[in-house]
């Protein structure tokens, strides 16, 4: 603004004094000539200083403006006329202004009625606030990306760690995605040009405590993405099992052994002759095993007995193992003939099928259709499947082997296989060791958890506001709810009394602890720009869906003229100066000469 | 001066002179210099580089003896007054300018300028020339052989060589180092030349020694090597003061060291040992179980293809003959040698034939033979055993094992001995037979083996034209179904009609398929024999009888189900008396016990891999991690010591993790592979599933669920 008040004051005094000097001048030929050309170059000469403006009037709608959002093509954009705003969250270098904060924006400007949005869309705190507007969403192409993936985040040890999810690929050529731990490739998938495929990993980690995989995106060797997969590790809890047999036996023997040497607390009682019994107490404490009844059964998860020995025990006995699985305790009951002989084992009707000779048994266990390795038995007894059973190891003709039912609380699984220390003689443990540990964990008691912690959003992020949503067992008291050091404060859900939510702002990337009542448990806090495919799939899912959902009316548009400044440009004005200054030196060097 | 037409002769002629000799030189100087180099080239591995600066310095030498440039034309003039009287001494004359000469001399000069256009240019250079190429030639000649010659003695180790040569892998060498090399002494079984390497890590045969000679730059009181991190030794200096140091070795398993100057450790160096493989033994031939047939030569051919790694030392057939049967069998071990001499090679293919009789084997003998063999690091190997049996026939004549059973079909065995018995018989006789008599028995013999081959075929299914029983000729089954009409459209119904059905004759005997197929290479031989017998060959038709009579017993024996006569007498059940015995003083067997894991391993390992993995987040560790950290390093220490090649990077990483404060994603990568691999994979486990916490509100929902039921 000085600038242009100085140049403007220097000017008129050079052209006064120009003037001057024409005026005085004693040559008078062509004076208006010269007089003209001064002012000229005087009048260029400002403007070259000054730039001229002019205003321009340009049609416009004035209760619309463009919204430019994240993932926003910049071809897009140089398209786009008009007024154009940008999110300061999206991290866009176009030019238009940008809103810090689009509430207070929209508060401010209460004369805009539509929002045309590019990009993948709002944010659904903001799509809350823009209710009532016209909007038209131009919806940028899809994200390359991981769209959805999910995976414990917290596995007992020699659990599986299952990765699942979709790989989405806009690109023109394909894409192999892989999962990577400790620095060693798991497993990888290759997924097509222009596809959407769901993938599916799965591995047994080795570490104890936390560690994260990564899912890498790669095409031939530039990697797309790199996403980090955090879980944690935890001791497992033991489960209690008592074992019951009517007659010592290598089944039950390996089985014992097993379960002693993976450090499970084990009663094991057996029967040596008439009313002779040999006990052993693995890994727990001594007690009397004499009477089955409801205080001794209380103490574990688990009960393995044969039929004869069901049979054989007294039905007071018989009673009170009825009743504890009715209260939570699993039953596992292994049957060799084809007649039952108790009311428990009655619950699944069998049938024998002869089987051609010299044919191994080949299980199969039909959860996850996991193949077993072959069983040198000849298995004539199977199971028969009721509408509430659920089978859990067939052969390979779909014959069911083994097969379970709900009993109350507790779950009662029968099983026909006698001989599966075969697997262990023959070097097999891993078939051993996930057949045994399947029928267990499938049949043992479930124990009831203290707490359970979920965390929103799905994947929290470095100063983005997150809630915690603590299930705890007791409802009565108020919990202390610490992340690291900070204390925060829980409130309490209305309708679910043993509901407490809380909201943090997550300070540190990494693992952070959260303490409910002394007990830690771990969640994760992502960097920005982790899953970013996946949450911008997810704005745009959401934005979509908002518009479907949006029945705003959609007002006339009025038009007014708005005034812009156009600026010269400084050339003409050079040009202009230079022919009236050289007319005023050829006049006075030439035509005078 | 315009030279003359002589003098230009004689110029030329000087040129030539010239560079004939040097080409002879040049020559002569090549062939010196290439025999000269090539003999250290061969024994001391110079560089071939070293004939450029020995054949410059020959050539000087020669030219130095006899300087040909110097040769002027005058020269040439002697030469030529010398050797060609014709010239009456005046070539001389020709050299002098024309002017000069009195008028006698030109006379002269022209007659003697006529005579050098007759003469023949002289052949001393060309000579000289030719001597120069034939002593190049003998030069080639002699370093081709000198090349050559011993290279069938040096295939072996330089071959080795290039295996043996560690890689040149990239070595962080302690600054203080000036100087350093490596000596290793291959052990004397190798066959390896000593050989010296300026890098610190080792890749050496089983055995071998190693010389370290170190030399500093500063002067240090002590130079330690510390192997395998449990092995500490001090190095002895050479001279006083303190900079040349020496240390040897024998490297017996691999494993890596480690240099400490004053206390000062150097990186972690590889040593792999590569170990003596014994000799690999190929037989090719003949086959692990051989039968010989009665008529086929009793001799096997055994072919063997040996390798070793270094060199095979000695070779041998351990033969066993079995004779005899039953309980009265007698063993006979041999030790047969191949006839060829072993010189260490690497490769050596063997062949032997041994002639069964001449080692006393009778039919009904059997012959258990392996090869042994030896390399020369006296490593011993062996082949698996092979069987050869030849058939007795004396056996196969015996009624032993007909008598004392139950005989079903006896008449047909004893038919194929008959026919056997009779060809024998027939064999016997046919000096004094007449020749049409001889024919008509044979003949004869070959119609009996034909009915007694269809016989067996009966047993399977076979009919044929020549059935014994004559043709079946009667289908009158096919017109009586006149009755019935076929449907229309039933395509089956039709080609019954047309179709002579009977029962599929492979499947409506009683024997198995295995037992059938034998019966039918049994009709085979059969045919064979009755083909030579009809033929009138009876000689030929021999070895075929026997087989088939052979095989025919083997059948027999197969069907054959063996029970002993036993008469067993088992006392009667008492049921009353069952587990009723008094029990009250045993006791009731109880037992406790509780397992300990005392190997904190598996565990430690576990508890490393997640903290590197914290680590990598960007965590420092603190004291206790220096301390797991330090437990992880013991096992990696423990597993580089067996697998260098595998666990040292690791080592080296983890050692420059734990000490080092700069974040190293790529080092803690190879840390975690490296316990990724000492940790076995995890078996599945049995875990308590956990249900949602707040149980109280579903169980009261459950039990109310329950009551409403009732």
């Amino acid at each position: 603004m000085e600038l242009k008040y100085i140049a403007l004051l220097a000017c008129l005094l050079l052209l006064i004094f120009l003037l001057y000097k024409e005026i005085k001048r004693a040559n008078t030929a062509r004076i208006f000539s010269r007089i003209l050309a001064s002012i000229i170059a005087v009048s260029c000469f400002y403007f070259l200083l000054v730039p001229l403006q002019y205003q321009s009037h340009l049609e416009r709608k004035i209760n619309e403006i463009i919204l430019l959002t994240e993932g926003v093509n910049p071809d897009t954009i140089a398209q786009l006329k008009g007024e154009k705003y940008v999110l300061a969250s999206a991290n866009s270098n176009s030019k238009a202004k940008p809103i810090p904060d689009l509430v207070y924006f929209l508060k401010s400007r209460p004369e805009i009625t539509k929002l045309n949005i590019y990009g993948y869309g709002l944010t659904d705190e903001e799509l809350k606030f823009i209710k009532g507007y016209e909007i038209s969403f131009h919806p940028s192409a899809k994200p390359t990306g991981v769209i959805a993936a999910s995976w414990p985040t917290t596995l007992q040890t020699s659990e599986l760690l299952h990765v699942q999810g979709t790989y989405q690929n806009a690109n023109d050529k394909p894409i192999k995605l892989l999962l990577q731990g400790f620095g060693n490739p798991i497993d990888s998938l290759l997924i097509e040009a222009n596809a959407n495929k769901s993938f599916f990993f799965k591995d047994r980690p080795k570490q104890s405590g936390q560690a994260s995989y990564q899912l890498i995106a790669l095409q031939n060797k530039d990697t797309l993405a790199k996403e980090t997969v955090p879980f944690q590790v935890v001791e497992r809890t033991p489960m209690k099992v008592l074992i019951l047999a009517s007659f010592p036996d290598f089944e039950y023997k390996f089985l014992k052994k097993w379960l002693y040497e993976n450090q499970y607390p084990l009663a094991f009682k057996s029967q040596i002759s008439k009313n002779k019994y040999a006990t052993d107490f693995l890994n727990m404490e001594r007690f009397s095993l004499e009477q089955i009844n409801a205080s001794s059964l209380n103490k574990f998860d688990l009960l393995i007995i044969d039929e004869e020995e069901l049979a054989a025990i007294s039905p007071n006995e018989r009673a009170s193992i009825s009743s504890a699985v009715d209260h939570g305790m699993g039953l596992l009951i292994s049957i060799s003939n084809q007649k039952p002989l108790t009311t428990l084992s009655a619950r699944f009707p069998r049938y024998e099928s002869p089987i051609a000779k010299d044919r191994q048994l080949s299980l199969t266990w039909i959860d996850d259709k996991f193949r077993f390795n072959k069983l040198p038995l000849e298995q004539t007894l199977f199971l028969k499947a009721n509408a509430n059973d659920q089978p859990l190891v067939a052969d390979a003709s779909g014959k069911i082997l083994v097969n379970s039912t709900i009993k109350g609380y507790g779950k009662v699984v029968i099983s026909t296989v006698s001989a599966t220390y075969n697997w262990l003689l023959s070097g097999k443990t891993t078939a051993y060791a996930t057949y045994w540990s399947g029928l267990l964990v499938k049949t043992a008691r479930k124990q009831n958890a203290i707490q359970k912690v979920n965390i929103m959003p799905q994947f929290p992020v470095l100063h983005q506001k997150t809630r915690i949503i603590a299930d705890l067992a007791e409802s009565g008291k108020v919990p202390t709810l610490k992340v690291d050091d900070m204390k925060l404060s829980p409130r309490q859900n209305m309708e679910l009394p043993f509901q407490w939510d809380a909201i943090y702002w997550p300070q540190n990337v990494g693992w952070a602890n959260l303490s409910i009542n002394q007990k830690v448990e771990s969640f994760y806090i992502y960097q920005k720009t982790d899953w970013q495919a996946l949450k911008n799939q997810h704005i745009l899912q959401s934005n979509l869906q908002f518009i479907k959902n949006s029945k705003a009316l959609s007002e006339k548009n009025t038009s007014t003229s708005i005034v812009i400044a156009k600026a010269i440009s400084k050339w003409w004005f050079f040009i202009g100066f230079l022919l009236a200054t050289g007319f005023l030196w050829y006049e006075s060097r030439i035509l005078n000469a | 001066m315009a030279k003359t037409e002589g003098q230009n002769w004689i110029n030329h002629l000087r040129i030539k002179w010239i560079s004939f000799y040097l080409a002879g030189t040049i020559a002569i100087s090549l062939s010196i210099a290439m025999v000269s180099t090539v003999i250290p080239f061969k024994l001391f591995k110079l560089s071939p580089w070293f004939f450029v600066p020995t054949f410059l310095v020959v050539l000087a030498i020669l030219l130095l003896i006899k300087p040909i440039w110097k040769i002027t034309i005058f020269d040439i003039s002697r030469y030529l007054n010398n050797s060609y009287p014709e010239l009456e001494e005046s070539t001389d004359l020709l050299l002098k300018d024309p002017e000069e000469l009195s008028m006698l001399q030109a006379l002269q000069r022209d007659k003697v300028e006529n005579i050098l256009a007759t003469i023949a240019p002289p052949r001393a250079p060309i000579k000289k020339l030719y001597t120069g190429l034939a002593i190049l030639l003998t030069g080639l000649a002699i370093s081709f052989a000198v090349i050559k010659m011993p290279q069938f003695k040096d295939t072996l180790p330089a071959a080795l060589k290039n295996e043996g040569s560690t890689p040149i892998i990239k070595e962080n060498i302690p600054v203080e180092i000036a100087d350093f090399r490596l000596t290793i002494i291959p052990p004397a079984y190798t066959g390896n030349a000593a050989r010296k390497q300026k890098q610190f890590s080792i890749k050496v045969e089983t055995g071998a020694k190693i010389i370290w000679k170190v030399e500093t730059n500063v002067a240090i009181k002590t130079l330690r090597i510390s192997y395998n991190d449990k092995e500490t030794i001090a190095l002895k200096p050479i001279g006083k003061d303190g900079k040349l140091w020496t240390y040897a070795k024998t490297i017996d398993r691999s494993g890596f060291y480690q240099l400490e100057l004053d206390g000062k450790k150097s990186d972690l160096y590889q040593i792999t040992a590569i170990p003596d493989l014994p000799v690999t033994i190929k037989i090719t031939q003949p086959k692990q179980h051989t039968t010989i047939d009665i008529g086929q030569p009793q001799k096997i051919d055994i072919k063997v293809a040996l390798t070793d790694d270094y060199g095979i030392n000695d070779a041998s057939i351990s033969v066993t003959m079995a004779s005899g049967k039953g309980e009265g069998i007698s063993f006979t071990e041999k030790k047969l040698s191949f006839d060829a001499r072993f010189n260490n090679q690497k490769n050596i293919s063997l062949s032997k034939s041994i002639d069964l009789k001449s080692l006393g084997m009778k039919p009904g003998d059997e012959l258990y033979f392996f090869i042994k063999a030896m390399d020369n690091h006296v490593q011993s190997s062996r082949s698996a055993v092979y069987f050869v049996s030849i058939v007795d026939t004396a056996e196969l004549m015996s009624m032993v094992g007909m008598t004392n059973g139950v005989n079903l079909v006896p008449e047909y065995f004893r038919s194929q001995r008959q026919l056997i018995i009779d060809t024998e018989k027939l064999l016997k006789e046919q000096s004094t037979l007449a020749p049409e008599v001889f024919k008509t028995r044979s003949n004869e013999l070959g119609v009996d083996q034909k009915l007694l081959r269809l016989r067996y075929g009966q047993f399977l299914g076979e009919e044929s034209e020549t059935e014994i029983g004559g043709d079946h000729d009667d289908h009158d089954e096919h017109t009586d179904a006149k009755g019935e009409e076929a449907k229309f459209g039933d395509v089956t119904a039709i080609m019954d009609k047309y179709a002579h059905k009977h029962d599929i004759a492979e499947d409506a005997t009683f024997f198995e398929p295995a037992l059938k197929a034998q019966l039918k290479v049994v009709l085979t031989e059969m045919w064979n024999s009755e083909l030579r017998l009809r033929t009138y060959k009876p000689q030929a038709a021999l070895p075929y009888e026997y087989k088939a009579l052979r095989l025919l017993k083997d059948l027999q024996q197969k069907s054959r189900a063996y029970v002993a006569k036993t008469t067993v007498k088992t006392a009667s059940l008492k049921p009353e008396k069952r587990l009723s015995g008094d029990l009250d003083k045993i006791a009731q067997p109880t037992q406790k016990k509780s397992f300990e894991q005392k190997d904190q391993r598996v565990a430690h390992l576990k508890e490393s891999l997640a903290l590197l993995d914290r680590r990598k987040m960007g965590k420092k560790f603190t004291i206790e991690d220096q301390l797991l950290l330090s437990e992880a390093e013991k096992y990696i220490i423990e597993a580089a010591a067996d697998h260098p090649g595998t666990y040292l990077n690791a080592l080296t990483s983890l050692r420059r993790l734990s000490t080092g404060s700069k974040l190293n994603s790529d080092a803690i990568d190879l840390v975690q592979k490296a316990i990724l691999k000492l940790l076995r994979p995890e078996l599945p486990k049995p875990q308590l599933q956990h249900t949602l916490p707040a149980a109280s509100l579903y169980r009261n929902y459950f039990n109310n669920l329950n009551k409403a039921g009732k």
